[in-house]
């Protein structure tokens, strides 16, 4: 036995204090497979584990971006409120009469999708946004479309029938509309041909010149109510910027005729009240015709 | 849910990898086994830490590749002359009024005898734990019995912090874990001595090819362990300066002739050499084989019964002398030890149930060392260090990363 120096201490010294931390470098070709086939692994299930995150990322996003909640739940309990938000004339009790009762109908039993196909559907309804809040609670978020022009056609009963024009051209008989707001719009006046009934013979077709000449009745009710409320029909002839001929006319009560071209009419319109606020303008109670369409000029008759 | 664990012994001539899988019942089964040859070693301790590594590393990955499954820590074995046991004990009077005895009290006696630290340079590799004695009364587990003052002692084998290193970093480096060292003759003993046999006293002789092992039960407990510098390649040396023959061709001679003791029948046959009777091929007679055989057989067995002294008593080794280790194969080995020994000594066995390919003298260490691995070493009252079961652990398992 060899001779010892000993010493004492609270604890024995082990092996274990002596196991390398770490060893990088591989001392042989076995070792270095080792070391890549460890290094693949971990890279898998880091592969693994940022497509799981990922996934779990995407899904959370899918179900804030769906229009649809994803029915986790069963059929839940009946509806008891509904929220209706619109930004048009049209109310809950609209919405009441559409859709019909509601009673004994649970959240989960109603297709939103459906109901959403259906509101978006109604001619004066541009659109929806119809989501569950549980428990019970359906909410129905709207844009309607809003009327520009009001277009009055003779009906079949030899009555007539107002039609509402939409910025887009779109024609629909409104409803909820106060006839005090109707009565500030303008009527429009076009040629019959230019009226095509649609596929199911229940409305008309997109009229194509409206997109033209909604930005000119826009800006006129925006900044310059008092000139808009004084016109009363709106015309148009091929309302198209690259034909020379095109036009806008408008009847007012003081000025018989006005006419736009169908571009940059925001100069037009400070021209027009510019020119009206000339003493020879202002004191005449009625004007025969004034010609903004020639660019820099203006051609009045009074 | 099964568990895989490895085994790895860097003997001096080969290199042994060892994939065992644990049953939920606790059954061993082995899946995958891979030797290869290691020319890293001298005497039980690397030499040259890229060769015996390039050897360990290969024998691992083969076994791997045999069990279909990765290994993330293993049990290895430890051996090489550095290698020095001494008795430590330790004793604390039983703290409860009642002196009924807590496993606190066992604790505290096992802090008592391992608190003496090796000198400096040197760590403990194993602590082999012996009877407890409970006022100078043997018992197999005091807690709850009434003493005053209780015993425990630990056989601690305690070794070289360079060569204990280097095996380490031979593992570290294949990016495995060591979930333990086990002395190779310990390792051994377990696989080739049952309990009855330790029981009873018993002295196993593990014959390998750098180093010879050897452990020594009385009662069941280990008594004795030690490492005597001298194994086969000593004898392969001894052939090939005697017979003026390259060490390959002696080796040859050694396996496919050798003999412990020469024998008369001998006395008239000679051998090839090379085998091939081409130029440079000569034969030498089989007796002058055995008798440079014999000297360092005995030379060998002489001292570990210097070594052993007073212990090697026939009352406390009824059951007997084992040998085991590829050197344990040699024909008239157990006799020549019996003569120098003076004890009745025999070439060990397996149990049953073990595959006749591993069941073989130079595995009964890796064979052993999981066996040893499996079995719970700690006082009684204590848990076997617990499995990693946190999510992070199980995952990293299942991704064989941890």
């Amino acid at each position: 036995m060899r001779k010892k120096t000993k010493k004492e201490s609270s604890q024995g010294s082990g092996w274990k204090n002596l196991a390398p931390r770490s060893s990088r470098k591989p001392a042989s070709a076995a070792a270095f497979r080792k070391q890549l086939q460890t290094a693949g692994k971990l890279g898998l299930l880091s592969l693994c584990l940022a497509t799981l995150v990922a996934g779990l990322w995407w899904f959370d996003k899918k179900i804030d971006s769906s229009v649809d909640p994803i029915e986790f739940t069963g059929l839940g309990a009946p509806v008891n409120e509904v929220i209706f938000q619109t930004d048009g004339v049209l109310s809950k009790r609209w919405f009441g009469n559409w859709f019909g009762p509601m009673r004994s109908r649970s959240l989960m039993q109603l297709d939103i999708m459906s109901i959403r196909n259906e509101l978006e559907a109604e001619q004066q309804v541009k659109e929806v946004t119809v989501r569950r809040e549980f428990p019970s609670t359906l909410v129905v978020e709207m844009k309607e479309k809003q009327p520009i022009l009001v277009l009055r056609l003779r009906a079949k009963d030899n009555g007539v029938q107002d039609w509402m024009v939409a910025g887009d051209g779109s024609l629909y008989q409104g409803v909820g509309y106060p006839s005090s707001s109707l009565s500030l719009l303008p009527s429009l006046a076009i040629h019959p041909s230019l009226l095509r009934l649609n596929s199911d013979g229940e409305g008309y077709c997109k009229l194509e010149g409206i997109p033209r000449i909604a930005p000119l009745l826009n800006l006129a009710r925006k900044d310059y109510p008092e000139l808009y409320r004084d016109w009363r029909v709106v015309s148009y002839e091929r309302p198209d910027q690259s034909d020379p001929g095109a036009h806008v006319l408008v009847r007012s009560g003081k000025v018989r005729s006005i006419r736009f071209a169908p571009r940059d009419y925001g100069a037009q319109m400070q021209r027009l009240k510019y020119l009206l606020r000339q003493p020879d303008f202002r004191m005449k109670s009625s004007i025969e015709s004034v010609d903004l369409s020639h660019d820099r000029s203006v051609y009045a008759k009074i | 849910m099964s568990k895989i664990i490895g085994a790895v012994e860097i003997g001096t001539s080969q290199a042994k990898a060892l994939v065992g899988e644990v049953g939920e019942d606790g059954s061993l089964n082995v899946v995958g086994m891979a030797s290869r040859p290691n020319e890293g070693m001298r005497k039980g301790e690397i030499v040259d830490f890229r060769k015996a590594a390039a050897a360990v590393h290969a024998a691992l990955e083969e076994a791997e590749k045999m069990s279909g499954t990765t290994v993330d820590s293993v049990y290895l074995a430890q051996t090489g002359a550095h290698l020095d046991g001494q008795m430590l004990r330790g004793s604390a009077f039983v703290a409860s009024s009642d002196n009924r005895v807590a496993v606190d009290d066992l604790q505290r006696a096992e802090s008592e005898a391992k608190r003496r630290q090796p000198e400096t340079g040197r760590s403990y590799v194993h602590h082999v734990r012996t009877p407890i004695v409970l006022d100078e009364k043997v018992v197999e587990d005091p807690v709850g019995l009434i003493g005053k003052k209780i015993d425990v002692g630990y056989w601690s084998i305690d070794g070289d912090d360079q060569a204990i290193r280097s095996a380490l970093h031979v593992i570290s480096n294949y990016s495995l874990e060591v979930d333990d060292l086990i002395l190779s003759s310990i390792a051994s003993a377990t696989m080739v001595a049952g309990p009855d046999l330790r029981r009873a006293g018993s002295l196993v002789i593990d014959l390998g090819a750098g180093v010879t092992d050897l452990v020594l039960y009385h009662q069941g407990y280990v008594a004795y362990t030690g490492v005597i510098p001298v194994g086969g390649d000593h004898v392969t040396g001894d052939l090939s300066m005697g017979l003026r023959i390259l060490e390959p061709y002696a080796e040859k001679l050694k396996i496919e002739h050798g003999k412990a003791s020469p024998d008369p029948s001998d006395d008239e046959e000679d051998v090839w050499i090379i085998g091939n009777k081409t130029i440079g091929d000569r034969s030498v007679s089989r007796k002058a084989i055995s008798d440079v055989i014999h000297v360092r057989v005995v030379e060998l067995f002489e001292i570990i019964r210097k070594e052993l002294g007073s212990l090697l008593d026939a009352n406390e080794l009824k059951g007997g002398i084992l040998l085991t280790g590829g050197g344990s194969q040699m024909p008239g080995i157990e006799q020549v030890a019996g003569k120098v020994l003076g004890l009745p000594v025999r070439k060990a066995g397996f149990p049953p149930g073990i595959e006749p390919e591993l069941a073989q003298p130079e595995n009964a260490t890796v064979l052993g060392l999981l066996h040893y691995g499996l079995q719970d070493h700690s006082l009684p009252g204590q848990k076997k260090d617990q499995e990693q079961t946190g999510f992070l652990e199980k995952l990293a398992h299942t991704f064989g990363i941890g």
